[in-house]
């Protein structure tokens, strides 16, 4: 067994992307803009909302798209051989589902500080094994894209244990990066705030002050974001094991 | 459960104000920024709450930022004992 030398094979753009939490904000941009691209996308998350469910309707042929919890490993094997049957392979990946935090950690009740991290790291790094292993087992190369968050490198109060996981995540990412030898790409996109559900946690005062110090002068939204996702699903970049920054600079 | 007293939490209050060389005045209206007392002496106070009644005191950061005077942090720490 040797891992050295010899050049590896490109990893081809994907073709079939998995989406999770892919039924509203910056999930379902992405959601949307792949399916634009012409690309295939199974997406899920625990409530399909109408604009989700409507773009199923539309393009039954490349769209497939179902109610599933990200914490429930059973129910996302059901949907990933579901999903595959109905659009075939997956060579996509794009862990997006999570859930925010807005509470001191000190009083932040102990069963939510787990519940963060059953879904923001624990439950993305199960579907992402379940996703390599399939690909791996059917010699597929493919790509994945973890949604982390401006929070895994820059402190910010009221979200500490939402911060733990996408700073695991964006360990993880380079990881597998590593792991995965060149067979897959593997990247993590960071956000900043964006003036949606998530940031809402924030207040307008903490908002105001983020946009003050962002030489663009706005917070990011989730359209800024889709193209860098894109990208990481399908251009030849050599991009690998890193986490991309969209926040207008104001983290620097 | 023991549930604290208004009066009680506002005891409470005046020690970890005092801790810090500082007083709590009488007024109920009076604004936190003019008395020094920050969120992370209202966590203070919140733990030294749940000390005395040996209940956890979880919540959210929304209902904090509503908090603006003195009488905000007592009726915020009686109400949610009783939740």
């Amino acid at each position: 067994m040797s891992d050295s030398a010899t050049r590896t094979p490109l990893v081809p753009p994907s073709t079939v992307v998995l989406v999770s939490g892919g039924s509203r904000g910056l999930g379902l941009a992405i959601v949307t803009d792949l399916l634009s691209a012409g690309l295939k996308v199974a997406a899920f998350a625990r409530t399909v909302t109408p604009e989700l469910a409507k773009l199923a309707d539309t393009e039954p042929q490349r769209c497939y798209v179902d109610s599933v919890d990200v914490t429930d490993l059973a129910a996302t094997q059901v949907f990933v051989r579901a999903a595959e049957d109905r659009l075939g392979p997956i060579d996509g990946l794009v862990n997006n589902a999570a859930v925010g935090q807005d509470s001191l950690h000190v009083h932040t009740a102990t069963a939510d500080i787990a519940r963060i991290i059953e879904t923001n790291l624990t439950a993305p790094l199960q579907l992402t094994r379940l996703v390599v292993r399939r690909m791996l087992a059917q010699g597929r190369r493919g790509r994945i894209v973890n949604v982390t968050s401006i929070c895994a490198q820059r402190g910010f109060p009221g979200l500490v244990a939402y911060s733990a996981t996408k700073g695991g995540m964006d360990a993880a990412t380079r990881s597998l990066a590593r792991e995965l030898g060149g067979r897959m790409l593997v990247n993590a996109v960071a956000p900043g705030f964006f003036a949606s559900e998530m940031s809402a946690v924030l207040g307008q005062t903490q908002l105001d002050q983020i946009v003050r110090r962002t030489p663009t002068g706005h917070l990011t939204a989730p359209e800024e974001v889709v193209p860098v996702v894109r990208m990481l699903l399908r251009d030849q970049t050599n991009i690998n094991g890193q986490a991309i920054v969209v926040d207008g600079a104001a983290s620097i | 459960m023991t549930e604290l007293s208004r009066t009680q939490i506002r005891d409470l209050m005046g020690q970890v104000l005092a801790n810090q060389g500082k007083v709590l005045p009488d007024d109920d209206g009076t604004d936190l920024r003019d008395v020094g007392f920050r969120s992370l002496d209202f966590s203070e106070l919140a733990l030294r709450v749940e000390d005395e009644t040996g209940e956890e005191l979880n919540f959210d950061a929304p209902g904090l930022r509503r908090i603006a005077t003195v009488g905000d942090v007592l009726d915020f720490l009686v109400e949610l004992q009783r939740q």
